[in-house]
């Protein structure tokens, strides 16, 4: 197994000569997911940095390579003794030595931080074992608060460097939590560390939409008795009710631009898509016709809107133009599909339908081919995101009892739960890239 | 027949009045006058004395339908109030009142239409809502758990609707019925199974305003 992945590292490497950007090494639209063995060293400590700094900065390195689902990554305490010891950047002179870790890549650095104690700085190298050659080297240098962001800028980049995208790993992901007894949203980062509470007003709060700047959050809220949209920064401070109309104002989705929202209104006596300016102003109904609309997502290009609707008699996937032209049917197999998601490159929508009387994450293809399940025999699945690199979807499943939010890789592979909760998660939403 | 009697009457006086002469109204009423005219005059006494008398009963009895009237209101009013439990929900501002003289609806799967047997139920709601003009209601429209967030939004608020309306077509005016979609977010019974699907699926109506 591993001479054949050698090999193919190999092949890469011959067909795509010197240009670092063109050198992939693993294919992410591979339908199988292949992952690659990744030695990750001790880091050296130099300066003030102490022991626990530098395995905290270890440890999260660790969590991020694993948790991206792309690397089988050898720890440090599982190598040969002398190899155990060997702490810091290596001289590409003796790469060889690595040679018995069995990995194809090496990623080595260091952690420095200065006299006051205040500002860290992470140097990191990445080597290619099977090549025999430096990769990249980088040094990143921030206050010392800023000591995950910053670990998880050097995963992104490992991920950039092997595999020709960077990760997600300095992305936040809003849901919603029944921890405390009723529906209040929260944050956490992709590793589901740095837990945050978004709401904390005892009412019913729903379907968290990040903006594309990521700064800012809307929801649904029934603070004044009526289910109203709010906004809030990602702290969750200064939260403003900007969208009450009398009924339903619920599922906010921006446009990419960030101008305008689009989302489920109830002023007519039923649900439609409707659009409203991002300051709540002057709404517009999208859809005709006597059927429930709900849950609109905008496309990435800013030009289509996928939502449910069920005037075909059971609730569909459709697609329309932005200004309500062009609707199409997206669904046919089954008789509930909800949630849909767009791919960041706009060419797929996820989905859930129910089966067999269980909910399941589907994707199609935009034009609607493609069919393809990802979740099975896994209790109820439901409410698929994706990430903002097109790698992951954040989902919820029932799989081991309360309801929790997962993530697995777009194939369907590697399902994992985000947090530690017991349960009580839903209607995950994946915010951009923080940088 | 009274009023022909009358203008007979009238009649009558007025040629005595031009016969005789004579300008001054005692003189009238003390001439004698023929024997038929005496008759219709007496007649027409008994006759207005048994219309006040008929009035009055009829007034006596009017009122004693009104008192009666009113205390059945003034019961009704005291066992409406005496019906209604206050409501407050954490996070969710104001207070409603429920009342078990409102009752509940419930609804098929995925279904919003008024099923034959909760028509009468909503008729019942509609009456109430005619008694005391002065009270608000809002009807809440709620799923059971199966489905997403946001398509069980949908659903309830199109449950809620159909009664609103239904309520609109009995008479009701719509300014007196606002509506709340719940979606799945308040069960009646948090079980997972189809007994408490079917509770759970209902449209409950609370009052607003009395």
């Amino acid at each position: 197994m591993l001479k054949k992945l050698v090999l193919i590292v190999i092949t890469l490497f011959l067909t795509f000569t010197s240009s670092a950007e063109a050198r992939v090494y693993l294919d992410i639209n591979a339908p199988t997911l292949i992952q690659i063995p990744i030695v990750l060293s001790k880091w050296k400590n130099v300066g003030k940095t102490s022991a626990t700094l530098s395995e905290k900065v270890y440890e999260i390195l660790v969590n991020d390579l694993t948790l991206s689902g792309f690397f089988r990554v050898i720890d440090y305490q599982h190598l040969p003794l002398d190899l155990q010891r060997k702490e810091g950047i290596p001289e590409v002179l003796f790469l060889k030595e690595w040679m018995p870790a069995g990995g194809e890549i090496l990623l080595a650095g260091e952690a420095f931080l200065d006299s006051e104690g205040l500002n860290l700085r992470l140097k990191f190298y990445l080597f290619d074992l099977v090549e025999q050659k430096q990769m990249v080297a980088k040094e990143y240098k921030e206050p010392l608060q800023s000591l995950r962001a910053m670990v998880h800028r050097i995963s992104d980049e490992v991920l950039l460097q092997l595999t020709g995208e960077r990760g997600v790993h300095n992305t936040k992901i809003a849901y919603v939590s029944l921890q405390s007894g009723n529906k209040e949203i929260l944050t956490t980062d992709f590793d589901g560390a740095n837990i945050k509470q978004i709401t904390n007003n005892q009412s019913i709060n729903l379907s968290p939409a990040w903006s594309p700047d990521g700064k800012k959050i809307a929801f649904t809220s029934y603070l004044k008795r009526n289910p109203d949209l709010y906004l809030t920064d990602r702290e969750g401070k200064n939260p403003i009710r900007f969208s009450y109309y009398p009924g339903l104002n619920a599922s906010p989705s921006w446009s990419p631009d960030g101008k305008q929202i689009a989302l489920m209104m109830g002023i007519e006596g039923k649900s439609d898509i409707f659009l409203i300016d991002a300051n709540g102003g002057n709404p517009r109904k999208l859809t005709k016709g006597h059927g429930n609309e709900a849950s609109p997502k905008w496309s990435p290009d800013g030009k289509q809107i996928a939502f449910i609707s069920d005037r075909s008699g059971s609730p569909q996937v459709y697609v329309m133009a932005t200004d309500g032209s062009d609707v199409r049917r997206l669904t046919y197999e089954g008789s509930y599909n909800t949630n849909p998601s767009w791919s960041p490159k706009g060419d797929r929508i996820a989905f859930c339908g129910r089966v067999g009387g269980r909910f399941n994450i589907f994707t199609i293809g935009i034009d609607g081919s493609g069919l393809q399940r990802l979740t099975s025999n896994s209790g109820d699945n439901e409410s698929p995101f994706w990430s903002p690199d097109g790698r992951y979807i954040a989902f919820s499943s029932t799989r081991l009892g309360g309801s929790k939010i997962y993530i697995m890789h777009t194939h369907g592979l590697n399902q994992r739960p985000l947090t530690q909760s017991k349960g009580g998660e839903s209607s995950p939403a994946w915010s951009p890239r923080f940088e | 027949m009274i009023k022909k009697s009358f203008s007979i009457l009238i009649l009558i006086l007025c040629i005595g009045l031009i016969m005789t002469g004579c300008p001054k109204k005692t003189v009238i009423k003390e001439e004698p006058s023929t024997k038929k005219s005496e008759e219709v005059a007496r007649e027409a006494a008994r006759i207005e004395a048994e219309r006040a008398k008929e009035a009055k009963e009829a007034k006596e009895k009017e009122l004693a339908r009104i008192k009666e009237e009113e205390a059945k209101k003034a019961q009704e009013k005291k066992e409406f109030e005496q019906s209604l439990v206050a409501r407050k929900t954490p996070g969710i501002e104001g207070e409603v009142f429920e009342t078990k003289l409102l009752k509940d609806i419930h609804f098929d799967f995925d279904k919003y239409d008024i099923l034959q047997g909760d028509a009468e139920i909503l008729k019942g709601n509609a009456a109430l809502l005619v008694k005391f003009p002065n009270v608000k209601i809002q009807i809440e429209g709620h799923c059971d758990e199966r489905g997403t967030v946001e398509y069980n939004l949908a659903l309830g608020e199109r449950r809620a609707n159909s009664v609103r309306n239904y309520m609109i077509s009995l008479g009701i005016s719509g300014n007196r019925i606002s509506i709340i979609s719940y979606g799945k977010e308040r069960p009646m019974d948090p079980a997972h199974n189809e007994d408490a699907w079917a509770k759970n699926r209902r449209a409950h109506s609370v009052i607003v305003s009395k």
